[in-house]
């Protein structure tokens, strides 16, 4: 069952207060949120550093929540913040290996404002298509060039130049 | 990494957990009112108050129309500065730009002017004339420089580029309008260069070493 706003907003304001039950709670919360949400937006290998090292964000800025609004966009904020750090190093790195399919997230409304969907379609069909084929959908460089037409150094070209754009579009989002 | 390692982490983090205050914008402003104050204070105490000002006559029209607009450019950055640093999808922190946008009045009305009397305006243009003034208004911003970056080094602000671009504007119109309660002059080539010119530099500073500094 995924975890509501009102519920979300009531165990953060007890964790602020220092109730550890709460946190507990929360941040278990969290995570079933986080899964989900990162799904559709990163490699499947990729997906738990990613809810842990946004867990370890929402714990060092906890006092940055206002309980006067909603704990979602918060929580959303700060896990778009790691997402785009992650596709950061992932572009320094250039490291483009093979990954597993990933999985379908259900949609909602924070979910569907940062649709990944939504920010390819503002990217060149081309960086989008490459992109999605490898950070996405898990296939090697090779398939990507396979399936796409592009050559293989056209793909890492058009995927290091597209998650930049991408990072930069989200941030503005 | 899987299951039983995030299982780890709740645990850990849930028994390093301290009760936390929240942040308050409110508490922030406080922060960059007192930086403003003190650093305009610092500004008259050293150099004094202009002369119409200290002989407690009214600034003239223009240079007091310039004067608000710097002031609500600097609270308008402020406020969106102050509200970077408590993240939510959806939030807006765009308010600043249009005060941005009419402060932009002032170099457009220094550019009309300047072109009808391009003597004048290349005399008010030299450095020697206005260089003092750029100066004053970029040490003058320091407080509110620095209380910004040190809200937004506690807080969590999701565009550190961006934070650093507004913090810099705050800083630099802060600056500037202190200067204007410095500077006697009433020329508005003069105001909108050399008192204006402290928003840019301290834009550019702010994107160029504050915003490395808030990335968390």
């Amino acid at each position: 069952m995924s975890p509501d706003e009102p519920s979300l907003a009531r165990l953060m304001a007890a964790s602020q207060r220092g109730d550890r039950a709460a946190y507990r709670a929360l941040l278990s919360d969290c995570r079933t949120w986080l899964l989900r949400y990162f799904a559709r937006r990163i490699a499947p290998h990729q997906i738990d550093d990613l809810v842990q090292e946004t867990l370890v964000s929402l714990h060092r800025k906890l006092a940055t929540w206002d309980s006067g609004r909603p704990f979602l966009p918060w929580l959303a904020a700060i896990a778009r913040y790691r997402w785009i750090d992650a596709l950061r190093r992932q572009r320094d790195e250039a490291e483009l290996g093979d990954h597993d399919a990933a999985v379908a997230a259900e949609d909602e409304a924070v979910h569907a404002r940062l649709s990944l969907d939504h920010l390819l379609t503002r990217l060149p069909p081309g960086q989008a298509q490459a992109i999605t084929l490898v950070k996405i959908e898990g296939a090697s460089i090779a398939e990507a060039a396979n399936i796409s037409g592009q050559s293989e150094s056209l793909v890492k070209v058009n995927i290091h130049r597209g998650l930049k754009t991408l990072a930069g579009l989200v941030e503005s989002e | 990494m899987n299951d039983a390692s995030i299982d780890e982490l709740i645990e850990g983090l849930a028994g390093a957990l301290k009760p936390v205050r929240p942040r308050r914008v409110l508490r922030g402003g406080l922060w960059v009112a007192a930086g403003w104050v003190a650093g305009g204070a610092l500004l008259l105490w050293l150099f004094g108050m202009r002369h119409d000002l200290a002989a407690g006559e009214a600034m003239a029209p223009l240079p007091m129309l310039a004067f608000w607009l710097i002031v609500a450019l600097a609270l308008a950055a402020s406020w969106s500065a102050l509200r970077m640093g408590l993240p939510g999808v959806g939030r807006d922190y765009g308010g600043w730009r249009w005060a941005g946008l009419a402060a932009l009045a002032l170099p457009l009305t220094a550019l009309i002017i300047g072109l009808g009397d391009s003597h004048g305006a290349l005399t008010e243009m030299r450095p020697d004339h206005g260089m003092r003034c750029t100066l004053d208004g970029l040490i003058a911003g320091v407080g509110v420089g620095a209380a910004l970056f040190a809200w937004l080094k506690g807080g969590a602000p999701t565009s550190p580029a961006r934070a650093g671009w507004v913090v810099g504007i705050a800083a630099g119109a802060a600056g500037a309008a202190a200067v204007a309660l410095r500077c006697s002059s009433n020329d508005m080539i003069h105001i909108a260069l050399w008192h204006g010119l402290a928003i840019p530099l301290w834009a550019v500073a702010g994107r160029v070493l504050l915003a490395p500094l808030l990335r968390w």
